[in-house]
């Protein structure tokens, strides 16, 4: 039995005219958590929204696949219904729509309660859906949304960005639990693909592969602990350091 | 059965007024024959304005008050009909009125013109909350309503008045409506019309005295074929009067002009406008026309206004939780479109939510 979820081979990606993404190959394994670790910039959002084949991103090379289907030539609904979800850094304010109306329409699972308390969400069922949300609510609904959806592919796009201590806890536990990280991998029905800047997601989620993203690429990838560490003890001036003194060395 | 042997009381499932809740008083009425004259509270005087002119002297001078009988070819005709058909509402001073008075006027027979003026007066103190449908037989090809309505929200009291429309697609409908606001009141005008109508042209106003309020609320969906001159406007004459114009509209190949303008005199006045529009077929336009005039240095005045596509953001975001595309399109309009009227009580917005999704005719998820 083939485990690869998503597999990404070779990928360039365009906006307008500037290259973006400069050739990508990713494997995630069924279970697997990968976390994606690069500066401002860097093209880790491009990465997540080309697999979601989102309007605007041109895939001008290389492939992507999820549970071994192509999406080539598919619409984002059609990825996202392959078994992908996506939680947006930026999600839009839709007025008019609640949120509970958004989740119905997702409608792919019976019973969002214990979602909802867990993320505590009950007071913004009936609000406009991310209208007037501060940072860690629009976090939160975007994680309802994925328990909504119940994709095997999760691609979760900045977690911490803009959201408190407090809200980053609530957001972890609901994804860990998501993602069945109490159980063994080979039991683990969900996979993820975490982009984090700053990686302080990583005192809360355990996840198994970590990658280093700068200028389009994945330039290093390995535990992910250790890469955090040596982030924060050099920062990404030091992946620069590492990577030019690998190719300077014979 | 020729088509004015139609049962009319079949055409107000148009506007689901066949099952409406429980109500203070009820006007119905079919062509030129008033069907019903009810009013179960004691509050709430409710009469057709032709008994009503002969029961009270005063009310005759009130009649095109606010309108001038003169004010365009429309009234002039209202005027000139010898048939007086209409409503009197009054609501006594200090009644708070919380049950909705239901109105509603048909055209039953083909190529009727339905000539109407109507008189609301509360109180000083008073509350009303007044919910209008009006819909034509499925029979009928052609017709014109015209409709005077004259509002008189005396001293500190609340009138909020929702007018859905559900015409057909060969009526043309002139309403005139202006209301008098006067010290610290408030007057609520609330239009939808979600259904295809031949041409439609109202521009409500109201003349708001110090501390007085007026909110104008209109959401349209134009369908092919359909086209509407809608808008209203404020004049903010006394002192801290203030006026809130919100309109929605979506073109689905229809034609519209909105409209809005507040106009303000005196210090302390506040007013503001906002004009959205989605132009979802090439064939249909948007034209969005916001006035705002100011007399005085100490106003508050503003608008913004915006005519576009559907945004592709919002599309995309949905189509990533796997909604399609056409499922997300309805979601987004449906959103748009449900503009809520926080003036008004929960209970009667639910009810006009209900009337409301009755009268839709695009297609719903």
């Amino acid at each position: 039995m083939n485990d690869t979820v998503l597999e990404v081979a070779g990928l360039h990606v365009s906006v307008g005219d500037k290259t973006i993404i400069n050739g990508v190959d990713l494997t995630v394994r069924r279970g697997e958590v990968h976390v994606l670790f690069g500066p401002n910039g860097s093209g880790k959002s491009t990465l997540l929204a080309a697999i979601m084949r989102l309007p605007g991103y041109e895939q001008s090379g290389g492939s992507v696949t999820i549970n071994g289907d192509s999406t080539e030539g598919l619409t984002t609904d059609a990825i996202a219904r392959l078994g992908v979800g996506m939680s947006f850094q930026h999600p839009p304010a839709i007025r008019g729509v609640t949120l509970k109306r958004f989740l119905e329409s997702i409608n792919c699972c019976d019973d969002l309660g214990a979602a909802v308390e867990r993320l505590h969400m009950e007071a913004f069922l009936e609000r406009e859906l991310n209208v007037g949300f501060s940072g860690g609510e629009l976090k939160r609904a975007e994680i309802l949304k994925l328990y909504a959806q119940n994709p095997e592919m999760l691609l979760i796009d900045e977690p911490e960005s803009g959201v408190d201590i407090e809200n980053i806890a609530v957001i972890a536990r609901a994804i860990n639990a998501m993602l069945q990280q109490e159980q063994p991998m080979k039991l683990r029905k969900q996979s993820a693909l975490i982009i984090t800047h700053t990686g302080h997601i990583l005192n809360y989620i355990d996840a198994d592969v970590g990658h280093v993203f700068m200028d389009g690429k994945i330039v290093c990838s390995g535990n992910p602990q250790k890469i955090m560490d040596d982030i924060k003890r050099l920062g990404f001036a030091g992946c620069t350091e590492c990577l030019k003194a690998q190719k300077e060395t014979p | 059965m020729n088509r004015t042997e139609q049962n009319p009381r079949e055409s107000l499932k148009n506007v689901a007024f066949d099952k409406l809740g429980a109500g203070a008083a009820t006007f119905l009425a079919s062509d030129f024959e008033i069907l019903e004259t009810h009013s179960a509270e004691a509050e709430v005087e409710l009469l057709p304005i032709a008994l009503a002119l002969e029961k009270y002297d005063w009310l005759e001078p009130l009649l095109f008050s606010l309108v001038p009988a003169d004010k365009d070819e429309d009234v002039k005709e209202v005027a000139a009909s010898e048939r007086k058909l209409g409503y009197f509402i009054r609501v006594r001073a200090g009644a708070k009125v919380a049950l909705p008075v239901y109105t509603c006027y048909m055209i039953n027979s083909d190529a009727f013109t339905q000539c109407t003026h109507n008189i609301v007066i509360a109180e000083e103190n008073s509350e009303l909350h007044l919910v209008s449908g009006c819909t034509s037989n499925a029979h009928v090809t052609s017709g014109r309503h015209l409709g005077v309505t004259e509002y008189f929200v005396r001293e500190g009291a609340t009138v909020t008045s929702t007018m859905i429309h559900s015409w057909g697609r060969e009526v043309e409908v002139y309403p005139r409506s202006a209301a008098h606001v006067g010290k610290n009141a408030r007057f609520v005008s609330n239009y939808v019309a979600l259904s295809s109508v031949r041409k439609l042209q109202m521009y409500p106003s109201a003349r708001i005295e110090a501390g007085g309020l007026g909110e104008f609320y209109s959401v349209i969906y134009a369908p092919k074929g359909s086209f509407f001159d809608v808008g209203s406007a404020a004049e903010l004459e006394g002192e801290g009067a203030s006026a809130e114009i919100i309109s929605r509209v979506v073109s689905d190949g229809g034609k519209v002009i909105t409209r809005g303008r507040i106009s303000g005199n005196r210090p302390g006045g506040r007013g503001s406008m906002a004009c959205n529009g989605l132009l979802l077929n090439p064939e249909g336009s948007i034209h969005a026309i916001p006035e705002l005039i100011g007399n005085d240095p100490k106003l508050e005045l503003s608008h913004e206004a915006s005519v576009g596509m559907i945004s592709k953001e919002e599309l995309a975001y949905l189509m990533a939780s796997g909604i399609e595309e056409e499922r997300a399109t309805s979601l987004i309009i449906e959103g748009f479109l449900d503009l809520k009227v926080p003036s008004l009580p929960e209970a009667l917005q639910q009810q006009i939510d209900a009337i409301v999704k009755k009268t839709k005719s695009f297609e719903t998820i």
